[in-house]
């Protein structure tokens, strides 16, 4: 099965737990998300997820002038991000559990 | 490509994109964050800007215009406007109150259908006209009602909406049929013209005159129903005087003028108003034998 084809599913709530172990730029959350296992992760995907989270009111942002390369725009998770957090991260963490508990009985 | 020119070429792509500012708002520092981490080119990193754009643009939610536009699809349209009016009261009850109409709609498809079948053998009608045609509906109905009643599979279904749009068409058909006037129903709302046959004989005015000799003027004269009895003077070159006013068309002698005289009265000085005779209150029988001239076709102008 396409990995990336789950991922689109649950990319928000990717970026939503990446974000609330610490804030982070765009690139940077790219590169956490990947380093967390997800290789196939997209830049356009995540860049357009969290600008998207930004317009719906989950995200606060600022700008950190950076001494060797460009401005770096953070993202960090406000009430309403965190709130949503928590509920995406029941509902996955039930849907997962599902989907084991219906694997194992396949493989039985 | 340069971050600038990669980041240009994404900002074309999004070109009809309605939030595009919104979305690319930092994307200028974002590429060149990446093309600071490595030294290869944004392209093999990223992949072409439009695929990239495409890519930002399902994320974020909202599809770029210039996109492959989605084919109009009544079905999901109509299912969409359907689930959006669900929301209002109304409508919801109304839905709801639907099935209950199921029969009545059975019974409605089964007569039109009848009367469709019995209109294609015979002359287009309505409704029913002898005990066979009576016959033919209630067969129908029996037919309509066992077929709305039947456990549906498919074959059944299409049969049905079939039916149903028959149904529906030839009831509005019919409908409109029954609201457009017919010709013979025209003709039985003017009893009043009842000279046509003394007309055929060359009546076209009466002048009354009392046992004495007299001759009457304003005599309003009626058939036995009450009918006003009225003359067609048109028909044999004259017209009804209308110099005065709209005259009474059954007050005889009618004060009737030349075709012709009346035409070029039309167009020429206005007549004389001191020819008017006072208008009468009621339609009473003029039993006034005031000596009158007897107003003849002959006082016509000379002709320039």
């Amino acid at each position: 099965m396409d990995s990336s084809q789950l991922l689109k599913g649950v990319l928000d709530l990717a970026v939503l737990a990446v974000l609330d172990e610490r804030d982070g730029y765009g690139y940077d959350v790219v590169r956490r998300l990947r380093e967390a296992g997800l290789q196939d992760v997209g830049d356009a995907s995540v860049y357009g997820t969290l600008r998207r989270l930004f317009k719906a009111g989950a995200l606060t942002s600022y700008v950190v002038a950076s001494d060797e390369g460009p401005h770096r725009k953070y993202y960090g998770l406000n009430d309403v991000g965190r709130e949503m957090y928590a509920a995406s991260a029941k509902t996955w963490a039930s849907f997962s559990a599902t989907m084991a508990a219906l694997l194992k009985e396949g493989q039985a | 490509m340069t971050p600038e020119q990669y980041a240009q070429a994404v900002r074309e792509a999004l070109a009809g994109h309605p939030e595009r500012e919104e979305l690319l708002e930092d994307l200028d520092d974002h590429l060149a964050e990446i093309a600071a981490d490595s030294g290869l080119p944004l392209e093999d990193r990223l992949g072409p800007p439009e695929a990239y754009a495409e890519e930002l643009a399902a994320a974020y939610g909202e599809r770029p215009e210039r996109g492959p536009r989605k084919r109009l699809d009544p079905h999901a349209w109509a299912r969409r406007v359907h689930n959006g009016l669900m929301g209002q009261g109304p409508y919801r009850s109304f839905v709801g109150f639907l099935p209950e109409l199921r029969p009545g709609w059975w019974v409605l498809r089964g007569y039109v259908l009848a009367m469709l079948l019995l209109s294609m053998t015979g002359e287009g009608q309505v409704a029913p006209e002898n005990p066979a045609d009576w016959a033919v509906v209630a067969a129908g109905v029996w037919v309509s009602v066992w077929f709305g009643r039947r456990r549906r599979r498919r074959p059944v279904v299409l049969a049905a909406v079939a039916a149903n749009v028959v149904a529906s068409l030839a009831l509005l058909a019919g409908l409109a049929q029954a609201e457009s006037p017919q010709p013979r129903e025209v003709y039985m709302a003017q009893p009043d013209v009842w000279m046509r046959q003394a007309s055929s004989d060359g009546v076209y005015n009466i002048q009354p005159y009392a046992k004495d000799g007299t001759p009457l003027t304003d005599v309003y004269l009626y058939d036995q129903d009450g009918n006003p009895l009225t003359t067609d003077p048109e028909d044999y070159g004259y017209e009804v005087d209308r110099s005065c006013g709209e005259p009474v068309l059954n007050r005889y002698p009618l004060p009737l003028v030349e075709r012709r005289a009346a035409l070029a009265a039309e167009t020429g000085p206005s007549p004389t108003p001191s020819a008017c005779p006072t208008p009468q209150a009621a339609p009473v029988p003029a039993a006034t034998a005031t000596p009158a001239p007897v107003p003849t076709p002959a006082k016509t102008p000379e002709k320039d």
